[in-house]
């Protein structure tokens, strides 16, 4: 009897995919279409720019979709794909600043302990959030987030090491410690 | 929480991703793009099919090259003997396949030698396009 498409792996449904089957293809769309969304606006794209990204992405993964070979998970394979194209996105807007001082992060929006990570998020420069994004949510390394991002190494270690200060200060915070609050004002935590 | 205990916290939140109320809009919309992208691509080989055909016929009516000619090059002379080859086994060929067909009657002598060519070569690029566009079509 054959499988329904609900029923076929990833790994399965891109093979069928990279031989021409768009209905294939597009199941797999709807598993993952949120996940690729949600990783761009994490990185910092807004709704409709990060909407048009991912469908650009899929649209590549789906014309290099006989390169997949189930080594890492499509979701992953994906991901990356949209990552990459929201950088050069950026890069070609010039919107994209390399330099952290002239960044300045959105002021802290809800109370600690409380914060959700895509909240956490906006507290951290654009660079930061960006290069976190990539390192822990498209899964490439420093090396490889360098390169994309046109960053020394050293650089991109730091802003990873930032943002997670900083994330961990506003998703884990130590009893006793002051962390920013919506209005700027530092909060205690008991 | 030490940095080794909030790494792990940090990959888990990313996993997770909330599902978008619109996700099958999102889903459709790929799909639309998909298939224009596919349409575009087939109106495309359609049209260089049609150039290239249109080409071939022009050349077809228009060349008068006359290949008994004795002071063209040796080069040339090649050519034109490849040429004469190749004519006479697309015309055994086709005769023999118009033979297979009971169509052994079907008369083709009104036709020269390069016309006979450059039809065969015609649909020979014809063929060729239909596969392409079958497997971009695929693809």
């Amino acid at each position: 009897m054959a499988k329904s498409l609900m029923d076929l792996h990833d790994v399965e449904l891109a093979a069928l995919a990279a031989a021409g089957g768009r209905r294939e293809f597009g199941e797999l769309v709807r598993r993952h279409g949120s996940a690729v969304r949600g990783l761009l606006r994490r990185m910092g794209a807004q709704g409709a720019e990060a909407d048009d990204v991912a469908q650009d992405a899929f649209l590549t993964a789906f014309q290099r979709c006989a390169e997949f070979r189930g080594e890492g998970t499509f979701a992953a394979w994906v991901k990356r794909i949209a990552a990459r194209l929201y950088l050069k996105r950026k890069s070609r807007d010039a919107r994209y600043v390399a330099e952290i001082e002239t960044e300045e992060a959105a002021p802290a929006v809800d109370t600690p302990g409380l914060v959700d990570l895509d909240e956490a998020l906006k507290s951290l420069s654009e660079t930061e959030r960006m290069c976190v994004s990539l390192c822990h949510g498209a899964g490439m390394s420093h090396p490889e987030i360098a390169t994309a991002m046109n960053l020394p190494l050293g650089t991109v270690k730091s802003h990873v090491k930032r943002g997670l200060d900083k994330l961990r200060a506003r998703l884990a915070p130590e009893p006793g410690q002051y962390v920013p609050g919506r209005d700027g004002r530092s909060l205690h935590v008991g | 929480m030490s940095a080794d205990e909030f790494d792990p916290m940090i990959e888990r939140l990313f996993s997770r991703s909330p599902h978008l109320p619109d996700a099958a809009l999102f889903a459709a919309g790929v799909e639309t793009r998909l298939d224009s992208g596919s349409r575009i691509r087939t109106l495309a080989l359609t049209l260089a099919g049609l150039v290239g055909g249109v080409i071939a016929v022009r050349e077809s009516l228009n060349l008068n090259l006359n290949l008994g000619n004795g002071d063209v090059r040796p080069a040339t002379h090649a050519i034109q003997q490849g040429v004469q080859v190749a004519t006479t086994d697309l015309s055994g060929a086709l005769v023999s396949g118009l033979n297979q067909l009971g169509l052994a009657d079907m008369s083709l002598g009104s036709m020269g030698g390069m016309q006979l060519f450059w039809l065969s070569a015609g649909l020979l690029i014809a063929l060729a396009t239909a596969g392409v566009m079958k497997l971009s079509q695929e693809g």
